[in-house]
């Protein structure tokens, strides 16, 4: 009985410990935000004068237009995405279109490094002049977004039972509305977890929008990105900047959690 | 139209432009001498632009520290990803509060990770420098010789939450009964997990393994937001040399090339995890 409790107490100490692993870079950050430029000179202080300075040296930043281009460029690349991959996505999971080239090519897609493709976009938005605006952005952002979405519900069109789509045909519906109306609801929760999914691989990519933004049309992550200097007087705003960052995208995560691995895994793991 | 060819008809459109045109462009340029500020004019020059980059011996330094980097991280991944898993499987309090949060790391944007961790490994302003000095340690994270094993650190602490998550599923969904079985015949609980539980877990252990390492295989935001690639070119990633042939160097035709032999490194493993998935199929 010993050894049980040995094994169930070192286990609880694990968990303890990778709890404070995750949480102390976040905690030291958060207060971090709240600390004047002389407190972050010192590592180790414990109690210091809690300062608003940063948070108002950032919220009067122009940082909440980049937020609005990081949601505007997130919205559309996902509007798209589950558009044309719930229907994609159906197509192949109830009818096998294209066998499993399909799969492949959408599996192929999401884990294709984007430097392979970052260059095309990047020169073809020279021609075009579309070069400072947000148009390649969302063009590469679809490169990624678009296959991870497709997969992502492949696996959750594939667990609805073909008999309620059948009982939709012999009551007369069309094949498109027997999709519309009788599969797609039958879907929702999946679709919208991949639809915050895709959300957050758009809000937080900065390969691309580091490339294709120059500086009058940041998104986010280059917006925070450029509060790197070697200057340590610049970390308590950069705190802040990452702290907006980061909060909506880990909110947003509590709500995808559970389908995440079935959607990862084009279905083939349960979450 | 067939009504299947016609659902798939906007999400081939997107795809083609969006990824088949693109590709298509890169290899392209990858056979021509495209410069970004010679205004578009291009001639081919065959295989040149990789035999430069074959020949160059900065790319072969990024391939081995890329490497590296890959093994190093998922490595320790899929050492505390397990562990976690198995620890949260028999986890009762607080259950779904420990493991949301144990994932948060995954959702958060690397540049931001990259930076946090930036400053508080440094060496003046950090958390954990400054409390090893106070035991009397010295430790440069960013060092030569150190700095790339400090950002497969930050790769572990980000995406071991992605290990966690597949791992976890995988093992809630295997059977129970071959594991009772072994315990009613007195099997003890090493041995069970060894032979019954890791061989069932194997083929979502084989994905995920194949998942992160072609994720890590990625990294840019963390050598962007620390060492840029130093000291020296230890650090210098291959998809930091890339970037930085092309965008800083204008020698986009190059860097295409370069992304387009990563390419094909790449595509072997994605036939290998696509092979697995299509055979994995734990229900």
């Amino acid at each position: 009985m010993n050894r049980f409790k040995l094994i169930d107490a070192s286990r609880i100490v694990l968990l303890v410990v990778a709890v404070a692993a995750v949480a102390l870079p976040l905690l030291w950050v958060a207060l971090a935000s709240f600390k004047t430029p002389a407190d972050l000179n010192q590592p180790g202080i414990v109690w210091f004068t809690p300062t608003m300075s940063n948070w108002a040296e950032v919220l009067s930043s122009d940082i909440f237009v980049a937020v609005g281009r990081s949601i505007l460029v997130a919205t559309v690349t996902v509007g798209i995405a589950v558009v044309v991959g719930s229907m994609g996505a159906y197509s192949i999971a109830r009818f096998s279109t294209g066998g499993s080239l399909s799969r492949f090519g959408i599996l192929a897609a999401q884990v294709l490094p984007p430097a392979v493709l970052v260059f095309p976009f990047l020169s073809v938005a020279y021609m075009l002049r579309l070069n400072g605006t947000l148009v390649p952005i969302i063009f590469s952002h679809l490169s990624f977004v678009v296959p991870v979405v497709t997969w992502f519900l492949i696996g959750f069109f594939a667990a609805v039972p073909k008999e309620i789509e059948e009982q939709a045909r012999v009551d007369g519906f069309g094949r498109f509305d027997t999709f519309r109306l009788v599969v797609l609801p039958q879907v929702l929760p999946g679709i919208g977890a991949a639809a915050i999914f895709g959300f957050t691989l758009s809000w937080n990519d900065m390969f691309y929008g580091l490339i294709l933004s120059p500086s009058n049309s940041t998104i986010l992550p280059v917006a925070i990105a450029g509060f790197n200097t070697f200057r340590g007087v610049e970390l308590g705003p950069m705190a802040v900047a990452i702290l907006i960052a980061i909060i909506p995208v880990v909110i947003a995560s509590f709500f995808v959690q559970k389908r995440l691995v079935q959607g990862i895994s084009g279905g083939a793991v349960k979450g | 139209m067939k009504f299947q060819n016609a659902m798939m008809a906007p999400l081939l459109s997107v795809m083609a432009v969006a990824v088949g045109f693109p590709l298509m462009y890169s290899l392209w340029l990858g056979f021509t001498s495209y410069q970004l500020v010679s205004g578009g004019v291009a001639d081919f020059v065959g295989l040149d632009n990789y035999m430069r980059v074959l020949s160059d011996r900065d790319y072969w330094a990024s391939l081995s520290a890329t490497a590296t980097y890959v093994f190093l991280s998922v490595t320790f991944e899929l050492i505390i990803g397990l562990t976690l898993a198995l620890a949260l499987q028999s986890q009762k309090w607080f259950k779904n509060f420990t493991r949301s949060f144990l994932l948060a790391p995954m959702f958060i944007t690397p540049i931001a990770v990259g930076l946090m961790f930036r400053f508080f490994l440094n060496d003046q302003l950090g958390a954990i420098p400054y409390y090893l000095n106070q035991v009397g340690l010295s430790y440069d994270f960013f060092g030569s010789g150190r700095a790339l094993v400090s950002l497969a650190f930050i790769d572990v602490w980000q995406w071991t939450p992605f290990m966690v998550l597949l791992l976890l599923a995988g093992l809630e969904s295997i059977p129970k009964q071959p594991i009772e079985a072994a315990r009613v015949d007195g099997a003890n609980r090493f041995y069970i997990f060894r032979r019954v539980t890791l061989p069932m877990l194997s083929p979502i252990l084989i994905v995920a393994v194949l998942l992160r390492g072609l994720d890590a295989l990625k990294v840019f935001e963390y050598v962007y937001a620390t060492t840029r690639g130093g000291p020296g070119i230890e650090t210098k990633t291959i998809q930091y040399l890339t970037y930085q042939t092309g965008i800083s160097y204008y020698r986009l035709a190059e860097a295409s090339a370069m992304a387009f032999i990563l390419l094909v490194i790449v595509l072997g493993v994605i036939i290998l995890l696509f092979r697995r998935l299509e055979r994995v199929n734990i229900r």
